[in-house]
């Protein structure tokens, strides 16, 4: 008992069997267990519709805007239970959900873009140095701090989006799908960057991702999730190397055909 | 030709679009900060009115108390109409909220005919309603003092859209799922903005009190305001003023050359054009943001 409360106190954030529900019928969710480590790295990998985004919004609490409710389990932050928690009481308590598709506010600049995440309780001298860090992490904002964020390119966008993030002073940061319809050298500088920000101030990241080959080299552990349930759990070296990840997240394998996958994919389930 | 009558037309006519502006600030404060085309703003110019009659008639307190009791009473109103009404329906579909709205309408319209009655009351600025002369021009002094308030309100807006608080009323506006997701207070922002066009709504109100009485007709200012709107950009505030100045301009000398040809009546026609002209022809209005018709 002793040994599993200071396995929690290591751990920034933990999701005990969680299930959502959406409209009060639809199980998206089927008790998924997560846990992130303080200053660690985490990968959520799996396809699409597997449940991924629907878990970083019952952290983030943004589930509620989807008519959306953790109908079962118990998300820890920092020990203490989120769940009845507001998605702006959890921002202020250091959780900071990056969602998918970038969503930069358009008609902002991106200076202004930062300034609207900024807390109201923080100065303005905080906010201007603040803003310079951010700028100092992705220059390439700092070029464009000005422009409309509408006309920002993807890639723009999407450091935009992170640096947004970062305003509100997260102590765990959720990226949902940060390099959807990136090119891979920007893939690789917006994850380098991430990892950089991990190392030097120790932020927390749960990273939600398709492209697991991306993702596995920057992460410690990876989750993979199919059909609403965690169904592999493992370090980023053993996942890389597990035969059935490489068949189907990282386009690998024996050089199977086309037709064979297809009907290995139906026969196989990972429902441990 | 006259030129004289023409400049006079000309600039009464500028003075009548900058109070068309006064309702159109209003409409754009609420879509400027949660993208909802506000349908009551009519109605809500009509009970700021009536409030500030409330106190300054039924009472008989000066309108030095009663103005500034009503703006704090009218911002409580439009904040709790983000309570009762909207909040519920942050997120939803933009035809439910501009059907609430409408419901609104209608609803404080109701309100107002059973508490205060369909006669006309005068709100008695003391507002002298002697012609104030520019040369040979006669110009209205209230239209001209409306005409004030409309350029301070929008200097004064201009500046808050610009603090920390505006800045975070435009980005609820251009998404509200990001919003929350930073952790801005949607719900609170949105509040906030019904709050302040319910003040504008006070000022408005009394202001068009003073020029046509109050009465049921003022939640019909809606029509002209909602026009200015939407030829300015719906989200912009330099527009309203400036689509105020081209409607009431457009509608003074226009009807002047056009009501002799079609017997009368044409000032509605030329508004009606102007309005449909504008979502034909350029949809998001003069200074509006372009991808207005995407929503």
């Amino acid at each position: 008992m002793a040994q599993n409360e200071t396995r929690q106190d290591d751990m920034i954030l933990s999701l005990n069997s969680i299930e959502v529900l959406y409209d009060s019928v639809l199980l998206a969710i089927k008790g998924v267990s997560i846990e992130v480590p303080r200053g660690g790295m985490i990968a959520l990998l799996g396809s699409n519709g597997a449940g991924k985004s629907t878990t970083l919004k019952a952290i983030s609490g943004l589930l509620k805007s989807e008519r959306g409710k953790v109908s079962r389990g118990e998300i820890r932050f920092d020990g203490n239970l989120i769940g009845d928690f507001s998605p702006q009481d959890r921002v202020a308590m250091g959780i900071c959900h990056v969602i998918e598709g970038r969503r930069v506010f358009e008609h902002l600049t991106p200076d202004e873009n930062l300034d609207a995440a900024a807390p109201m309780s923080m100065s303005r001298s905080e906010m201007a140095s603040e803003k310079e860090r951010m700028y100092e992490y992705f220059p390439r904002l700092a070029e464009r701090k000005s422009s409309q964020s509408g006309y920002l390119s993807g890639g723009e966008q999407q450091m935009l989006a992170i640096a947004r993030a970062l305003m509100t002073q997260p102590r765990l940061l959720m990226l949902d799908e940060p390099s959807l319809g990136l090119a891979p050298f920007l893939v690789t500088e917006i994850f380098g960057i991430i990892q950089r920000i991990n190392k030097e101030e120790g932020l927390s990241v749960l990273l939600v991702e398709q492209n697991a080959i991306a993702a596995l080299e920057i992460v410690s552990h990876g989750y993979l999730i199919e059909n609403g349930r965690v169904v592999m759990h493992d370090t980023a070296e053993d996942l890389k190397k597990n035969s059935d990840i490489q068949e189907f997240y990282l386009g690998g394998g024996e050089g199977k055909n086309f037709h064979d996958i297809k009907h290995y994919s139906r026969r196989k389930r990972w429902l441990s | 030709m006259d030129w004289i009558f023409l400049g006079e037309l000309t600039i009464n006519g500028a003075l009548t679009g900058l109070l068309y502006s006064l309702v159109a600030i209003g409409l754009v404060l609420i879509y400027k900060s949660s993208a909802v085309p506000n349908l009551a703003q009519g109605a809500l110019t009509m009970m700021g009115a009536y409030v500030v009659l409330a106190f300054s008639h039924n009472l008989g307190w000066s309108l030095w108390i009663s103005i500034p009791l009503a703006v704090v009473i009218m911002f409580f109103v439009g904040m709790g109409i983000e309570r009762v009404a909207l909040r519920r329906l942050a997120g939803r579909p933009i035809v439910m909220i501009l059907m609430m709205t409408m419901g609104l309408d209608i609803f404080l319209r109701g309100t107002t005919l059973a508490i205060w009655g369909g006669t006309s009351r005068s709100m008695n600025l003391g507002v002298s309603y002697n012609p104030f002369f520019v040369g040979d021009m006669l110009l209205s002094r209230i239209h001209m003092v409306g005409a004030a308030v409309a350029i301070a309100l929008f200097i004064g807006f201009m500046v808050f859209f610009r603090t920390r608080m505006g800045i975070r009323l435009r980005a609820i506006s251009d998404d509200y799922l990001a919003s929350w997701s930073v952790g801005i207070s949607v719900e609170r922002g949105v509040g906030l903005s019904w709050g302040l066009a319910s003040i504008v709504a006070v000022a408005t109100g009394v202001i068009w009190g003073e020029v046509q009485g109050v009465d049921q007709s003022l939640s019909i200012l809606l029509l002209k305001g909602l026009t200015v709107a939407v030829l300015g950009g719906l989200d912009s505030i330099f527009g309203a003023i400036v689509a105020g100045i081209i409607l009431g301009v457009l509608e003074s000398v226009g009807s002047f050359y056009l009501d002799p040809i079609v017997g009368g009546g044409s000032r509605d026609l030329i508004v009606a054009g102007v309005l449909i002209l504008t979502v034909m022809i350029r949809p998001h209005g003069l200074f509006g943001r372009h991808d207005i018709e995407r929503i």
